[in-house]
Parts: structure tokens; sequence; C-alpha cells
């Protein structure tokens, strides 16, 4: 990568600001001309060098819905008796009328907050039309929002707000699939969770490895609520999932897990922020990626906590497999905390297969790609399991057998096998 | 004469460019259990790894033939489609793979390699009732993920119940008594007893006489630096607990007894 790169103005950042000509919203604009798309020079983007990946931008999605709804080779998910709502190119196909405590709508912005961060500035620059939607009581059902990117390639600025009241108890998944082009979306999802809320949030992208998905989460956790989130991804050829996670009440707690499935040219970037801003809460981390081919798998989580946050309890764990010799794995943990009474730990892990647990299982008459993907699923499992939803679960196994599929014999080869 | 179930033609093996294995001869007909003595660090695992197919085990020279088939160049899940099997010495943990899915997918693997129907699960499920009811084995902890959390006596009885479920037609024992008491060590050697079925060959791999007094071998081999120093009938083993190895060293690098049974 070349450094003199960063005094050029690239193609896709005169594209995205030909975009952003005449938006309200003039941040996008002045951060793109000041500093242009972040580079590694970026400490939050060191290892996902926008300026330097991001190629051509695709034109801005028009207002029509694309007629066709093409899905890519893989086929769902889908979750049978769920309230489903379809958002193609960002405009949503259908809302459902106000039920069983969902009631949505749609609004004018971006969910987002103001965010120092040029992702955050063009989402809320280019959504016009954000999907909103309140939930209260406990249901039972699966909401998920089904984004589309169809049609030939677009740019496509969406977002929603979910906002949790007190008590309320929800499972949303969001799941982002469509036409096999060269698709740039800037997602953003933000949830509030008022007091004593839970929320289940899992965002699942499947789509074509020609995609770029820019994704920004924003998480605010009230008192005594509990988020459970879960980010799985094997589609995108380029993503960059942004969370922001911020622990506004006592009692709050908030688990953060995610799963990368990479291969090819893939390259997944999964970056947490959790602020701990009051006293006593608690948040887990744990993060596995596989990654064969010449993919790359990026995680970076970062923990603070604040003064005031005395007895914080945060745990992370990140985790790579690595299938290939040109695979790579990029973990950052950090910690940052200005509280004297807290539990703050983490760990990182990185390694191949276990040469001793293939032998043995291949030395039972498991062939090498059955006994490698056995292993694969008893790693990635880890994550899986605490997703109680069997439906849900059942969804997210068949995501890791179409990966494990769709490598074929790019499972694991050793040099030296079949002696 | 029969073609033999297990033979060993001068055998080298390297392990990280170091010989370990130096030209071992051995046979072991139809039916018959033979034994391999030697203390630590003789090369009797590496041999056995070399047997099973392990990465690493780099056969410099000789040959392995099963039921008179070669097996050097085939990987270690068609060795094992071909009937044979290797309970280890230490029977890996794998956390995330469950003990039913994993006896299913090896004993389905099997069948698929010789061109046999798979099982359906209440098949499967039947065959590992019998199995672990002969075997004494606790159905719970085939309830556990592989080997995790198992005791040492447990991972050996796992061992033995996968061997009865795969009904390989050769077994080798890696030092299936090490961390056994003596109760684990007989209920483990009745396991392999009830195996003795006068067509399925057995080489079990011990550095101690006392596996040999409740596994009886129809003939012992001796091993010392890489190679059969001494073969001899079951008497041997005697001989050895009472004389020790050293007196078997001088031996080593003379002309060894062969293995012919």
């Amino acid at each position: 990568m070349n450094i003199a790169i960063d005094d050029k103005v690239t193609s896709a950042e005169k594209t995205l600001l030909a975009q952003l000509a005449g938006r309200e919203k003039a941040l996008a604009d002045s951060m793109l001309r000041e500093y242009g798309l972040p580079s590694r020079k970026v400490e939050a983007y060191h290892y996902t060098d926008l300026k330097a990946l991001l190629g051509q931008v695709p034109p801005l999605a028009g207002p029509d819905l694309p007629d066709s709804i093409q899905r890519t080779g893989m086929a769902g998910p889908d979750f049978a008796g769920s309230l489903k709502i379809t958002i193609a190119n960002g405009m949503v196909a259908s809302l459902p009328e106000p039920a069983g405590g969902v009631s949505a709508s749609e609004v004018s912005g971006s969910a987002l907050g103001e965010r120092k961060d040029v992702l955050v500035a063009m989402n809320r620059a280019l959504v016009d039309r954000g999907l909103d939607i309140k939930i209260s009581g406990k249901t039972g059902q699966i909401l998920h929002l089904d984004w589309q990117l169809q049609g030939d390639a677009v740019h496509v600025a969406t977002s929603v707000g979910l906002e949790l009241e007190e008590g309320a108890r929800a499972v949303v998944v969001e799941t982002i699939n469509g036409s096999d082009q060269a698709h740039l979306a800037n997602l953003g999802s933000r949830a509030r969770l008022g007091a004593g809320a839970e929320l289940t949030h899992v965002i699942i992208d499947v789509s074509s490895k020609k995609v770029t998905r820019l994704h920004t989460v924003e998480y605010e956790i009230g008192r005594d609520a509990q988020l459970h989130n879960l980010m799985v991804n094997s589609g995108a050829g380029l993503s960059r999932t942004q969370v922001f996670s911020r622990f506004a009440g006592e009692g709050a707690n908030g688990d953060f897990s995610g799963l990368n499935l990479v291969g090819n040219d893939q390259h997944c970037d999964i970056t947490l922020d959790t602020a701990h801003g009051v006293a006593n809460t608690t948040s887990t981390q744990k993060f596995k990626a596989v990654v064969r081919d010449r993919a790359r798998a990026v995680f970076q989580g970062m923990i603070r906590v604040e003064p005031v946050a005395q007895k914080t309890d945060a745990r992370m764990m990140v985790q790579g497999l690595m299938l290939s010799e040109e695979a790579q794995v990029l973990n950052k943990p950090e910690l940052e905390i200005f509280a004297d009474d807290v539990q703050c730990g983490h760990g990182s892990t990185c390694g191949e297969l276990d040469r001793d647990s293939l032998f043995y299982l291949m030395s039972r008459g498991i062939r090498r790609e059955e006994a490698s993907a056995m292993l694969i699923r008893a790693f990635v499992e880890e994550v899986l399991d605490s997703v109680s939803d069997e439906q849900l679960h059942g969804e997210l196994s068949a995501i890791v057998q179409a990966w494990l599929r769709e490598g074929g014999d790019g499972v694991p080869a050793g040099k030296d096998a079949g002696k | 004469m029969s073609t033999p179930m297990l033979e060993i033609r001068n055998l080298r093996v390297q392990v990280e460019e170091k010989e370990i294995l130096k030209g071992v001869d051995l046979v072991v007909p139809r039916g018959e259990v033979h034994a391999i003595m030697g203390r630590n660090g003789s090369g009797k695992s590496t041999l056995s790894y070399a047997i099973a197919g392990r990465d690493g085990y780099e056969i410099t020279d000789g040959d392995v033939l099963l039921d008179g088939v070669s097996i050097t160049e085939m990987s270690p899940d068609e060795r094992a489609a071909a009937g044979l099997f290797l309970a280890f010495q230490y029977p890996i943990e794998i956390p995330g793979v469950a003990t039913m899915t994993f006896l299913k997918a090896a004993m389905n693997a099997q069948r698929k390699a010789r061109g046999e129907e798979e099982l359906t699960t209440p098949q499967f499920m039947k065959e590992v009732r019998s199995a672990s009811e002969n075997l004494s084995v606790n159905r719970e902890i085939l309830k556990r993920s592989l080997n995790v959390g198992f005791s040492g006596g447990e991972k050996k009885r796992a061992e033995v119940l996968q061997m009865a479920l795969l009904q390989p037609k050769m077994c080798v024992m890696d030092e299936t008594d090490s961390g056994l008491d003596i109760d684990a060590l007989k209920v483990v050697s009745e396991g392999v007893n009830k195996m003795r079925d006068g067509g399925r060959s057995m080489l079990v791999i011990t550095h101690y006489q006392r596996l040999l007094e409740y596994i009886v071998p129809d003939r012992v081999h001796v091993f010392s630096d890489g190679r059969i120093v001494k073969s001899g009938g079951k008497e041997l083993a005697l001989e050895l607990e009472s004389k020790g190895y050293s007196s078997f060293d001088k031996v080593a690098g003379s002309v060894a007894d062969g293995a012919a049974a």
C-alpha cells in the first residue's frame, strides 16, 4: 500500500462526494473533503483501509422498488411464523399493521445518532426515510428485517431504529441478502433498550461476495436491561460492522458475539466499542472467525470503563481458526479502564485445526474433509449455542453448513495429507 | 499358509528427520494376538502411528500389508475402512463433537467406503446400546463431547467400545493399560477378549507384563531401539518381567530373531 495515496482523492471518494452534493447534512461532505475515506493511518480502521479497499461506488438506489426479488445462491434464511419486513434497496415493501406489541413506521432521516465517523455521517446524509419500530410487551414472534440489495449494483443507505419500551422483550433478526452484484450498502441499526427490556438482536450477512456492506450498530442499554447480540457473516466481499454500545443504566447487561466465516478474497471486519458509563453493569464478548483461502477476518474490541462505572464486569474472548497458509486473522482486544473496582479480562487465540484431533477422527474412518468440518462446527458451535431459539439456531447451523459446503475441498488438505 | 492379517517388512520410519524405526519385521497371522513389549522411547508408539498413517511419520523404506494389501499409501481413514483400528494410548478430547455424532459418523463413513448401506438412526442406537452393555460403558458419558470429562478408565473403555462398533479386522492397541487401575484393566481386557473370534487379529503394545495376564498373547516380541530384537511365546513376557529390558539390549543390533510366527 502506498502512503502517497492518502493525498489523492480516490475514484470512490469522488463518486461519494458527488452523491452527497445537495444533501442537507454537511458533516459527511466535509469529513470526506478533509480526511477522505479512513485509511489504515486511522486507528479505528487500521486493518480495514477503506481508502484502499473501496473500489467503484455504484449509483445511488432510485426511489422505485426493483420488481425482481432475486436471491443469491444461498436460499434463506427464512423464519416460519416470523413477522417479516422486507426492505429492498432501502425501500420498505410493505409495513405490517401494528400488532402483538410491534408497531413499525417510516420516519424521515437516519436512526443513527451523530458521530464523528464518516460511515455514520454518510448514512445520516443519505438516508431519506428510515424504518422505526417500537416494541412494547413481550413478543414471542421473531421480527425479521429482510434487507435486500436487488437488481443492478446500487449504493443503498438505509437505517432502522428499534425502541424497546420498559420491560419489553423481543427477538429481532436482520438478514442481508440480494442479487449477485457489486452493491454498496451503508446500513444503520440503532436499538434503545428501556428499563428491564430484553433484546436478542441477530445480524446475518449472506449477501453476494461482490457486495460491500458498511454497517453501524448502536445500542443504548437501560437499567436492568439485557442485550444479546450476535453477528454472523458469511456474505459480502468487504464488510465492516461497527458496534457502539453504551450501558446507560445500572444492572444493564450486554452479551456480544459474532462469527466471521470467510473465504476467497473476503475481508470481514467487526469492530466493537462497549462503553460502561454507569456502575454495576456487565458485558461479555465472544467472537470467532474461520478463515480459508486468502481471506481476512478482523476483530477489534474495545471495552471502556468510565470513572463512575465501578463494579463493572467485562469479559472478552476472541478466537480465530485459519484453514490456509494465506488466511489472516487480525484481532485487537483493547481495554480502557478508569474505575478501580472492576473485573475485566480479555483473551485472544489464533491457530489451525488441531492435528491430533484430525488424526483421531480420521483413524476411525472419517474422511479428512468431514473430520475438518466436524472440528470447524465444534469450534463455531460455542458461539451459536447461546442462541436458545431453536428455529434461529437451526438457520444459523444451516449457514455454517452451507459455508462448509461452499468451501468444498477448500477445507484444508494438509500438504502431508494422506500418506 | 493363508495371507497374514498384518505383515510389516523392513519398516523404516523417520519423524522430524530422525530415524525411529530401523527395520521392523513382523507378521501377525489371522486370528492371533501378538504383544510388543519395550521400554519407553523404544519406538513402540511410533510403530502404531506409522501403521495407522499419522502425518509426519515418514516411511523411508519397507512396507505394511493389511490382509495382503499394502496400506502405506493410504490415508488414515482409508486404512480404517480397510479394517485397521488403533486404540490410542491417550484418546483425544474433542470439545464440541458429541460422542454419539462421532460414533455414527465413523461407522457410516466406513460402511460407505466399503460400499455398504449406511445405518439408520434406530439401527445405530441399537448397536450402541448393546455394545455399551457388553462393555459396561456408562451411557451417560456418551452424551458428552468426545472423551471430554471422561476418566482414564472411561476413555479406554470408550476406545474398546469404538472397536466393538467398528468391528475391525486388525486392532492395534497402544499402551491400553496405561492409566488404568486393576478393575478398569479387567473390564477393558474382558472387552478385548470378547472380540477374539479366531478371525480378528490384534497387536497389543505395552511395557508391562501385567496387561498380558488378562489379554494372553499368542506371541510376544521384544522391541528395542526401533526394531524387534526377540520373539517368543507368552512365556517371553515373564522372562522380560524377571530379567528386565536391559538383558535384551545386547541383542539389539545383532541379528534379530525375526518375527516369523
